[in-house]
């Protein structure tokens, strides 16, 4: 009993730090329709700047958030503006360009770390809460307290706000958008520094649990996908319970059956539900096909 | 040197259909211009066969061609931008390496059970996985990748796990073991060859026009009677076992496999689209182009540069993809048939 509580409480922390990573992808994948393969290299970098402020200012990875979240939105702006906007009605250029950019990504890093590991320590790496014989590590808990507070914070912006409106209007439909007289070109920039800022912030608050490399992105970018295509596209929610699935699936898959299988077991899942339902659990039923429509 | 001579050999034979529009070359014309193209790629080789640095990047230029020609006919005229071609390349390698290794099964004859298993993996995964449209069946193949990479490392048996497998030197013909890196050269060029055809077929059968219908429109192509999934798989298959020949042949020439060899991303699984993208997704002799520039030039930056700053052949391939979807969409053959409209046209 007290092992499958155990279990259970492990896949809920790491689906926390899953939705947090998926956050920002299915914000970019559900409004703008661009797969970004780079995603997972917006975290690295969130991961590094959160070591960059704790070596030069002896900045705490929880306090580096200030710095470091503003800092990826305009780099996601940036991206957005100059690389992504010109590829706007092409999926495959899109994805060709983001590939690209992960290649670049990883490898200036590379060649300015020269591939060495770090880890950024917090205060808080140290405490552990124990309750019965469950151990949580704080800094876990810290990832799944942030991703539900980013999960309530979006869904309240994009439902009440009139910022949070339009980007929704120019999800149903970019030409009726341009139309009520909504600039597409910006709320898509906006939309992109947001994922991006989102991805720093996934960075910063993994900055403390995992030791920092050029490749880390890639661990996280195939479990963000398929708790984005999980949850259902654009679906703020989806994606918060798509990362505990994910979790979970993945705490259970380790401890019945082999860790090494985890990637194959996710791989089934996500094909099983893509088969099923594409639009995914809690996304609109066509949804994945309506960013292939061509939009002006 | 060779990348410039080759280069104009692309050139010139289109030169011979310029009184013609371009995509409505015949099979046989197609045909004259491949053997342009052997004869001119097999003089360079000639040239530089006493060279085994430069003999080793044409061994890779050619191989990447050939596959990258082979991927196109699924992701380039079918429009499915398969990211996981990896996964077929290495059924290919691992099923020629364990025939060759536990039963001295003879390469050449092992390439027949390779083609075919790859094509119906490739069929079986691609069943489901067809439904998808778009970055979602990109994403899927991805997906894909990942879990070949996976299983590999799992079952050692096979594919002798993270340590890989080694195939032992044993040089003769029957082998398609080489002591020469030339016969090595000419045994790719030959593959190339015989990819060039393959793909000069489909691109002027039914088959090819159907895919190149379902690439723009896939309901009308639905609509007007093409059965989709049927023509898509069809496609795939071929690909798929051009693929694992592909593989084969790379097995036989590293005589090494393991899986980060066989199933990295940015090496094998993306390299196959992005060198067709290079090149010009979708035409015919895109992939060719585009391999017999990155393949040298990342070599090239491999062997100088990476040593003093790690990763920077990979710097610059990243940037050579931002910009080439940024600035030429069509790749190499549309800027050389962008060139050719503008000026050459005008000198006739």
């Amino acid at each position: 009993m007290s092992s499958l509580l155990n279990i259970i409480v492990v896949g809920l922390l790491l689906g926390g730090i899953y939705g947090l990573v998926s956050m920002g992808l299915n914000l970019i994948f559900g409004v703008i329709r661009i797969v970004n393969f780079a995603q997972g290299e917006l975290v690295m970098l969130g991961m590094y700047g959160a070591y960059v402020c704790y070596l030069f200012i002896g900045l705490d990875p929880y306090l580096s958030i200030f710095i470091v979240v503003p800092a990826l939105f305009l780099f996601g702006v940036i991206m957005q503006r100059f690389i992504l906007q010109p590829l706007q009605n092409e999926p495959m250029m899109q994805i060709f360009a983001t590939f690209g950019l992960l290649l670049l990504l990883q490898n200036v890093v590379l060649a300015v770390t020269r591939g060495q590991g770090y880890t950024a320590p917090s205060k808080l790496s140290e405490f552990v809460i124990s309750v019965g014989p469950l151990n949580i590590s704080v800094v876990r808990l810290v990832a799944l307290v942030a991703v539900t507070a980013a999960a309530l914070f979006l869904s309240w912006f994009v439902k009440n706000t009139m910022a949070g409106k339009a980007i929704r209007a120019v999800t149903q439909d970019r030409r009726a958008a341009r139309l009520m007289g909504i600039n597409v070109e910006l709320a898509f920039m906006l939309t992109f520094g947001a994922g991006a800022a989102l991805a720093g912030l996934a960075g910063t608050l993994l900055a403390p649990i995992y030791t920092m490399s050029p490749q880390i992105g890639g661990n996280f970018i195939m479990a963000a996908f398929a708790v984005v295509v999980l949850g259902g596209l654009g679906s703020v929610w989806g994606a918060y319970i798509g990362g505990f699935i994910i979790g979970l699936i993945e705490a259970f898959a380790g401890y019945y059956l082999d860790p090494a299988l985890k990637t194959a077991i996710w791989f089934l899942v996500f094909i099983g539900v893509l088969i099923v339902k594409p639009g995914g659990l809690f996304g609109i039923a066509g949804a994945e096909e309506v960013g292939l429509r061509e939009q002006n | 040197m060779s990348k410039t001579d080759t280069m104009s050999g692309v050139t010139s034979t289109r030169d011979e259909g310029g009184a013609v529009p371009p995509g409505i070359t015949t099979f046989n014309t197609e045909l004259l211009r491949i053997a342009g193209i052997a004869v001119a790629l097999l003089a360079v080789t000639w040239v530089y066969s006493g060279d085994p640095f430069i003999l080793n990047i044409m061994a890779q230029t050619f191989l990447f061609a050939a596959v990258s020609l082979s991927w196109n006919i699924i992701g380039g005229f079918g429009g499915q931008f398969s990211l996981g071609h990896g996964v077929f390349f290495a059924i290919g390698a691992y099923t020629t390496a364990n025939l060759y290794i536990n039963w001295q099964i003879s390469p050449w004859l092992a390439l027949i059970p390779a083609a075919i298993l790859a094509a119906l993996v490739a069929v079986a995964v691609s069943w489901p996985t067809f439904r998808l449209r778009g970055p979602f069946f990109s994403i899927a193949t991805i997906a894909l990748n990942e879990v070949a990479f996976v299983l590999a490392n799992y079952f050692g048996s096979i594919t002798g796990g993270p340590r890989g497998l080694t195939i032992p030197f044993k040089a003769g013909l029957e082998n398609m073991i080489f002591t020469s890196r030339f016969h090595s050269v000419l045994l790719m060029l030959g593959f190339l060859v015989v990819c060039l055809i393959v793909c000069a077929w489909v691109f002027r059968s039914r088959l090819g026009y159907y895919l190149q219908a379902l690439h723009l429109d896939e309901d009308a192509a639905r609509a007007t009677g093409i059965r989709v999934l049927q023509v898509k798989l069809v496609g795939m298959a071929i690909s798929a076992a051009l693929t694992g020949i592909g593989g084969a042949l790379f097995a036989m020439y590293l005589r090494f496999i393991d899986p980060p060899t066989l199933l990295s991303l940015p090496d094998i699984g993306v390299k196959f689209a992005l060198i067709a993208l290079i090149g010009g997704v979708g035409t015919l002799y895109g992939p060719l182009a585009g391999a017999l520039l990155i393949v040298p030039l990342e070599s090239q930056l491999r062997a100088g540069l990476s040593a003093s700053v790690p990763g920077a052949n990979l710097i610059v391939l990243g940037a050579i993809l931002i910009l080439f979807a940024l600035f030429m969409k069509k790749g190499i053959v549309g800027l050389v048939m962008q060139l050719w409209d503008r000026f050459g046209r005008k000198s006739q």
